[in-house]
């Protein structure tokens, strides 16, 4: 299976932003960052010490509804905890993300918005750290579906995730923690145990502050999907650094 | 559907500026040019110098490329850049007009390109190109809506085109304009037939797709007006856009003909501009319709190159 | 912190009464009664004087609004959302896609919208055909709106909140994934009679038959065709909104759906329309799939301050360590009142349903956590018993209403 594609800054207006391609469920996202930025419409909404985080979400192709109003309340409340909005700066200001779909299915109304989950947390990450906003840690998502016969299905595409019994997404930090759960479907609690297990071990090879270079555990059959989102950073520094390398 | 005159910010001279400060800038206007930087433009204006080097009548470079969607355009002019995106779906055509499909153009400005424009808010610009567009594509016919009928009264189709902008750097009509009849163009629809009052839509792997009727191609070329009128540019930056103090809009198609001509605000031009002005407008859309002709040829002999060893690859599994 | 002046210590001249005190110092008063402290003898409870996994007496009430087909009023606490559920007939010459067929799948679903048959024994492939009829052609619309003056700062006029907005698509988003309303209840059915004279004379009396035995046994070389579909509208309004909305408009929403009548309704082929009956015998209530029991929880960090200072976050490992060790972080709530949610970013919410009605295993339907990293599976897996627990208590007033 091939992994998800990203760069970094591709944007030139915004401060800080990431393109993502995955090419499981076909989603091609954009992310854009603009912090730390005044808000003067949104002023009684301006929290006195920390930084208000706010998302954007834009439909590939059709206008935004309710789905997406309840997507961006998701990805706000775990930003909003990874973000680190007490800095020098942040206070009284805006965080504002805009993630645009501009590639892949539509997402049509009432759909779960579980398949496209991942991507975004994912786009969001990448572009807060292009635009260098300081972050308590880092995250990393993983969607998992789970069968009739309850086998775990990972890479799951869109056309899967309509046959499958329950789909979970799940998010864990870079140092473990369950940041994210969102399961739909029916199952009991065990699978649920199972698939966090699964998707814990998933999210470990993604996860890139490993300094130690340990990212390289479990089973390795994701292997080329690992330490994607360290990949990712590393080739923008090495990029942006390129004058400094060389005359070294 | 005027935009409010405010947009040209022709007072400013008089007003006090407020120079931008620190880092944090001020959302839902474009930081204002500082006293000097305007009159750095205009002076230069006045000797026919662009700031990036560019004539009078030059368009900055523009880059057309797809994306692996038909009707998927991804459009660089300059620093400006943005993807269309065209899509189709069956709908009931509306009461009145059950010979006629279905046709919208979408922009919405996000946070994304521009840090002034605030999500989810609409702004005068972005009333005002949708005003454009909507003229020079739609209600000039340049999709010819008849043909996307089905089932007279019962099925046609919806075409749509979403504008994301990208990255703004002056100019998002023109290159809104130019992305929109390219995806228009470059996509296909799947195949439909009516089979005893049922529609049959085809999947794109079964029958070949369609590409849309398109009667004629119009495009929309923006003049910027400077000092009382003696200089005209085409194809302004950001900077030029701010510093302009009236604009003139010409949408015009291959053969000539005059759709869409606009000049709604701002400081007076001579009558004649509009005149020699159109034939400037005529010489560009014919040179951009080339181009748009080749990127596209290019991208679709490709697209056959790849279906041809698609298609050979399957008979080899076989 | 301020916590050292607790509340339920002896007032003296000098202190603030509580509910100064709860709005001057809502954290540390809240913490002042989870955790008090050991001198003065007293249990761990909530400000509002519930336990930590207690919910709010909860009261319901169907049938409550007279020109809907079916209605609720559900009280949790001093939450109140009202539901009224409102069928309107869709007829299928005015859905766009219905009279379109995707060649891929060969008139797949024409031709089991022609055959299938109410059965219970083939759910599987009625499952993927009630997909395809209530998701795709949107036979259900729920809508909230959260009134002026449910809660400060609902003010009149504003267009609906990013919180109306998003509940609307949870509580869409959860009949989807449930299935819970059969696509085959919402359905009207034409069955052309077998050609003949007398059989048209006939048919009259027919078509005043029910509708399912209508497709009885002599007819069987005519296939039955839809003619249209019922539409459920669900509107629910919160008049009341402190903390936990999810959970009463949920709950009105089933109590509204187990209410709801639908006429019986038949294709007319002379006058080329649908009839209803007006008779409330011949109308028959909805069969639904399961009862899902939404509860949602809060949790209450103990150490609010944590954010001012840039402290190192304890890897998971460490922080279970640091748990196990005894001293308390954090509390989860069940059924957050409004000054708890306002205290707390993290949240859980957990849908279950129980196999057989009740008697067989708990089903975890959906299960959403975000806004933190505290709750994991141990956590978890214990708040899925309460909320089984809570199914119980739901069901019976559920019941009862």
């Amino acid at each position: 299976m091939v992994g998800p594609t990203a760069s970094l800054s591709t944007l030139s207006r915004a401060d800080g932003s990431a393109c993502y391609k995955c090419p499981t469920t076909g989603y091609d996202l954009l992310g854009a960052v603009n912090a730390p930025i005044e808000l003067p419409a949104r002023r009684d909404a301006l929290k006195p010490e920390e930084a208000t985080v706010e998302v954007f979400v834009k439909p590939g192709n059709t206008t935004a509804g309710v789905g997406e109003r309840y997507v961006e309340g998701i990805l706000r409340s775990v930003l909003t905890k990874v973000v680190l909005g007490r800095e020098r700066g942040f206070p009284r200001r805006g965080v504002v993300i805009t993630l645009a779909i501009v590639g892949g299915e539509t997402v049509t109304r009432g759909d779960s918005y579980l398949t496209i989950l991942p991507a975004l947390l994912h786009t969001s990450l990448l572009a807060l750290l292009s635009a260098a906003v300081p972050l308590s840690m880092t995250f990393s998502a993983t969607l998992l579906g789970v069968n009739k016969s309850g086998e775990i299905i990972p890479d799951v595409s869109v056309t899967d995730a309509k046959s499958v019994s329950s789909l979970h997404v799940l998010a864990f930090t870079s140092k473990n923690h369950l940041l994210l759960n969102k399961s739909e479907g029916r199952f009991d609690f065990d699978t649920w145990e199972k698939v966090r297990e699964h998707a814990l071990s998933i999210c470990r090879k993604n996860t890139i502050f490993n300094l130690d270079g340990d990212v390289a555990m479990g089973d390795g059959e994701e292997s080329e999907s690992q330490g994607f989102i360290r990949e990712t950073v590393e080739d923008r520094l090495e990029k942006d650094y390129m004058w400094k390398i060389d005359s070294v | 559907m005027r935009p409010a005159t405010a947009k040209w910010p022709k007072k400013s001279r008089e007003a006090p500026h407020v120079a931008p400060t620190g880092f944090v800038r001020i959302m839902s206007k474009e930081a204002p040019l500082s006293i000097a930087e305007r009159d750095f433009i205009l002076e230069a204006l006045r000797e026919d110098v662009r700031l990036d080097g560019r004539g009078a009548d030059q368009f900055r470079p523009l880059s057309i490329t797809f994306g692996d969607e038909y009707g998927h355009v991804k459009l660089q002019l300059g620093k400006t850049s943005l993807i269309v995106r065209i899509s189709a779906e069956v709908t009931k055509p509306r009461e009145d007009r059950p010979f006629d499909g279905l046709f919208q153009i979408n922009l919405e400005l996000s946070a994304m390109g521009s840090p002034a424009w605030e999500n989810g808010r609409s702004n005068d610009l972005e009333a005002y190109v949708t005003h454009v567009l909507d003229s020079v594509v739609r209600r000039s016919n340049a999709l010819d809506t008849e043909s996307l009928c089905i089932l007279k009264g019962v099925s046609c189709w919806s075409i749509r085109a979403d504008v994301h902008v990208l990255d703004y750097d002056g100019n998002l009509t023109d290159a809104a304009c130019i992305a929109i009849m390219t995806g228009l163009q470059h996509f296909r629809r799947p195949d439909a037939v009516v089979r005893d009052g049922q529609v049959v839509v085809y999947g794109v792997e079964e029958r070949v797709p369609v590409a849309l009727n398109i009667t004629h191609k119009p495009l929309s070329i923006t003049f910027n007006s400077y000092n009382d009128g003696t200089t005209i540019i085409l194809d302004a930056t950001r900077k030029e856009e701010q510093a302009s103090e009236g604009e003139i809009v010409i949408g015009i198609n291959n053969g000539g003909d005059v759709c869409f001509m606009s000049k709604f605000s701002g400081s007076p031009v001579d009558a004649m501009e509009m005149v020699t002005k159109s034939t400037v407008a005529l010489e560009k859309v014919k040179d951009i319709n080339g181009q748009m002709e080749k990127a596209m040829q290019t991208d679709l002999a490709k697209r056959a190159k790849q279906g041809m060893a698609d298609l050979s690859r399957a008979e080899n599994d076989r | 912190m301020a916590s050292a002046a607790a509340p339920p210590a002896a007032p003296n001249s000098l202190s603030l009464p509580p509910s100064q005190f709860a709005r001057l110092q809502p954290h540390a008063y809240l913490l002042a009664h989870l955790s008090p402290p050991p001198a003065i003898n007293q249990p761990s409870i909530r400000a509002n004087g519930r336990a930590a996994s207690q919910f709010r007496v909860t009261s319901a009430n169907a049938g409550s609004l007279t020109h809907t087909n079916g209605s609720a009023v559900v009280r949790l606490g001093d939450t109140t959302a009202v539901c009224g559920v409102r069928a309107e007939i869709l007829h299928t010459d005015d859905i766009a896609s219905w009279s379109v067929s995707q060649s891929t799948n060969a008139n797949k679903r024409r031709r089991l919208a022609d055959s299938e048959k109410p059965t219970d024994e083939s759910d599987d492939a009625e499952d993927e055909e009630d997909r395809a009829h209530v998701e795709d052609l949107n036979l259900l619309v729920p809508n909230i709106s959260l009134s002026t003056g449910c809660a400060p700062g609902f003010i009149p006029s504003a267009p609906p909140s990013a919180l109306a907005q998003s509940l609307s698509h949870q509580i869409l988003s959860l009949l989807h994934t449930t299935r819970m309303v059969r696509a085959e209840d919402l359905r009207i059915w034409y069955q052309p009679p077998n050609l003949g004279p007398e059989e048209l004379e006939r048919h009259n009396e027919e078509e005043q038959m029910d509708v399912d035995a209508g497709q009885g046994l002599e007819e069987e070389s005519k296939p039955a065709e839809i003619k249209a579909f019922w539409v459920l509208y669900i509107d629910i309004m919160l008049i009341s909104l402190a903390g936990n909305p999810f959970d009463a408009a949920w709950a009105a929403t089933l109590a509204a759906l187990r209410d709801t009548k639908l006429p019986q309704a038949w294709w007319d082929i002379d006058n080329e329309t649908i009839f209803c009956s007006d008779k409330v015998t011949e109308s028959r209530k909805l069969s639904l799939r399961g009862l899902p029991i939404a509860s949602s929880f809060c949790v209450f960090e103990a150490d609010a301050a944590a954010g001012w200072r840039a402290v190192v976050i304890p890897d998971a490992e460490e922080q279970k360590a640091l748990e196990k060790k005894g001293s308390q972080q954090k509390w989860i709530l069940a059924d957050p009142d409004g000054y708890e949610e306002g205290l707390s970013q993290e949240r859980v919410c957990i849908v279950v349903d129980k196999e057989e009605n009740g008697k067989g295993k708990t089903v975890v339907v959906k299960m959403e956590k975000h806004g933190g990293w505290t709750v994991d599976s141990d956590d978890l897996r214990q708040l899925v018993d309460v909320s089984a627990s809570r199914w119980e208590e739901m069901k019976r007033i559920l019941d009862q209403c």
